[in-house]
């Protein structure tokens, strides 16, 4: 079978994510603190704005779609750049190169044990919190599926995003300042610091086109939808599915002619 | 050993300073995307803020400009710690392998050498963003300028700054006790993020947490209270020095106590 090999380095990632039980505490509690402070800070902006709804967004539709949209970014993080980059300094990248397995692939199915446990330990905990503190907010119905299709779709999404600036690396050899330029614009554009709603008008539409908006604002916007119209839950994944293909062709593309850069420094 | 004098490590500072700098410079490119990265992260800062009060007027009594005051107040505050106390991101490595026995042997003070062995340059462009959101803010609040006024932001700034050095120290330090101390010293780094609200946004019990045990109310808020409520300073805000001051001290001691008991690896 053919995904075997793959789901061996599933396997291999959760045992090893299991080694590190304290980073996981540690990653709670700061996720918990955030959820205080955004919970805070929002419930004011709320009461001093004294109305309920603000731009088509309520005081509980903004902190779920917040909250999720930094847990699902904890989630989906999969500190790609570094590791291309670490891989490229220390000359480890020869190594992967000769494998049996496509560097893409490789990277992905290693990281995907930390995938599973990010999900049971970190997502799925601050959902059930969420939905809890919401009063049911969170419409549970066949949005889940929608909302669960959408973030698999955006995962992928993610990853050829961070492949795309992993690759710039090869050129640059700088690894902290490229980061975090990609943390900050996808973080800003997609929705995960302020909800696109309260954007204003032209950057909407900018917004809009651009890729970033298919990682968190589509799943969020799906799973908020309590009466979902078959037409715009189709238009969001077929944009998002959209992005996925040409992303993952574009980083494809954009690895195999860069590969011909790579320098490494004895090994 | 003879107590050396302010002027010895004074004149020592400027001397591993100008090393630094020279193999920071021979890694150019480098050092231009990470300033650029550095100036992208405050650009969408301030975006994000804009964005939020397009739509949200006040949030709990604060004004556009206030708040803005406030999170320039926090950036220039942080910058101290981004500049001077970078080694201790690598404090964790060093005493895992064995290399943070060389600073045992060295005649002059173990913390002062370890954190002037690297200055940040790129925490720089965050000072002068922070330097020009206040002046810009200041401008548009209707508080007067005078030289006193300069004089107590400089002194509040500067001991504002030692509580986020004090907070990353004792973190760092957590490694001398701990193997993965990388999520302790993030979470500490992510409460400068928390540092530019209100305190008053918080219930009571987080109000009094946020004060007291993680005080990263007197990164911005305290302090900042004198220039922008001149006219009812709390107590705290008076007191802000003293618990800057204080805070700094106990956390030396801690990192120097982790030091002390340091037996190296034995390579």
């Amino acid at each position: 079978m053919r995904m075997r090999k793959y789901l061996a380095l599933t396997r291999a990632g959760i045992i090893e994510s299991l080694q590190f039980r304290l980073s996981f505490v540690v990653m709670v509690i700061g996720n918990l603190l955030y959820l205080i402070v955004v919970y805070f800070l929002w419930k004011a902006i709320y009461a001093s704005a004294g109305t309920d709804v603000v731009s088509g967004m309520t005081f509980s539709d903004t902190l779920i779609y917040l909250v999720l949209a930094t847990a699902l970014y904890n989630f989906m993080e999969m500190y790609a750049v570094w590791e291309i980059g670490r891989n490229i300094q220390t000359g480890k990248i020869v190594l992967d190169l000769l494998k049996p397995m496509e560097y893409r692939k490789l990277l992905f199915w290693s990281y995907s044990g930390t995938f599973v446990m990010q999900f049971l330990f970190t997502f799925l905990p601050t959902f059930i919190v969420v939905a809890i503190v919401t009063h049911g907010a969170i419409p549970m119905g066949i949005n889940l599926l929608f909302f669960g299709l959408s973030v698999i779709i955006a995962v992928s999404i993610n990853y050829s995003i961070d492949y795309i600036v992993g690759t710039i690396c090869l050129y640059t050899e700088s690894i902290w300042g490229i980061n975090i330029m990609k943390q900050v614009i996808v973080l800003l554009l997609s929705g995960a610091t302020v909800p696109i709603a309260f954007f204003p008008e032209p950057l909407k539409t900018i917004v809009h086109y651009l890729p970033f908006q298919s990682i968190y604002n589509a799943p969020l916007s799906l799973l908020l939808d309590a009466d979902p119209q078959p037409q715009k839950v189709l238009t969001t994944l077929g944009i998002q599915l959209f992005w996925c293909v040409s992303m993952m062709i574009l980083s494809k593309a954009f690895w195999k002619a860069s590969l011909r850069q790579i320098t490494v420094n004895g090994g | 050993m003879k107590r050396k004098g302010l002027c010895f490590y004074l004149r020592i500072y400027r001397k591993i300073l100008a090393q630094d700098l020279k193999s920071k410079m021979s890694y150019r490119a480098d050092f231009i995307i990470s300033t650029l990265g550095m100036i992208f992260t405050n650009i969408s800062g301030f975006v994000g803020f804009w964005i939020l009060f397009r739509n949200f007027p006040s949030i709990n009594g604060w004004s556009y400009y206030e708040m803005l005051f406030l999170y320039g107040f926090s950036l220039v505050s942080i910058t101290p710690v981004q500049c001077m106390f970078d080694n201790n991101w690598s404090l964790r490595q060093q005493v895992y392998s064995g290399d943070f026995i060389k600073y045992c042997f060295r005649p002059i003070n173990l913390f002062f050498y370890y954190q002037s062995e690297v200055f940040d340059i790129k925490g720089l462009g965050q000072l002068a963003f922070g330097i020009g959101t206040i002046a810009y803010s200041w401008c548009h609040i209707d508080i007067a300028f005078t030289p006193l006024a300069l004089l107590k932001l400089i002194v509040f700034i500067i001991t504002a700054s030692l509580i986020m050095i004090a907070l990353q120290n004792a973190a760092a330090a957590s490694c001398f006790w701990i193997q993965n101390s990388f999520y302790v010293l993030d979470l500490a780094f992510r409460f400068k993020d928390y540092a530019k609200y209100p305190i008053t946004i918080f219930s009571s019990v987080f109000r009094f947490i946020f004060t007291f045990i993680v005080p990263i109310a007197f990164i911005a808020y305290y302090p900042s209270l004198v220039i922008l409520r001149p006219d009812e300073v709390p107590i705290l805000s008076w007191l802000s020095p003293i618990i800057g001051v204080a805070f700094f001290f106990v956390s030396y001691k801690i990192w120097m106590h982790g030091a002390m008991k340091y037996n190296g690896t034995g390579s």
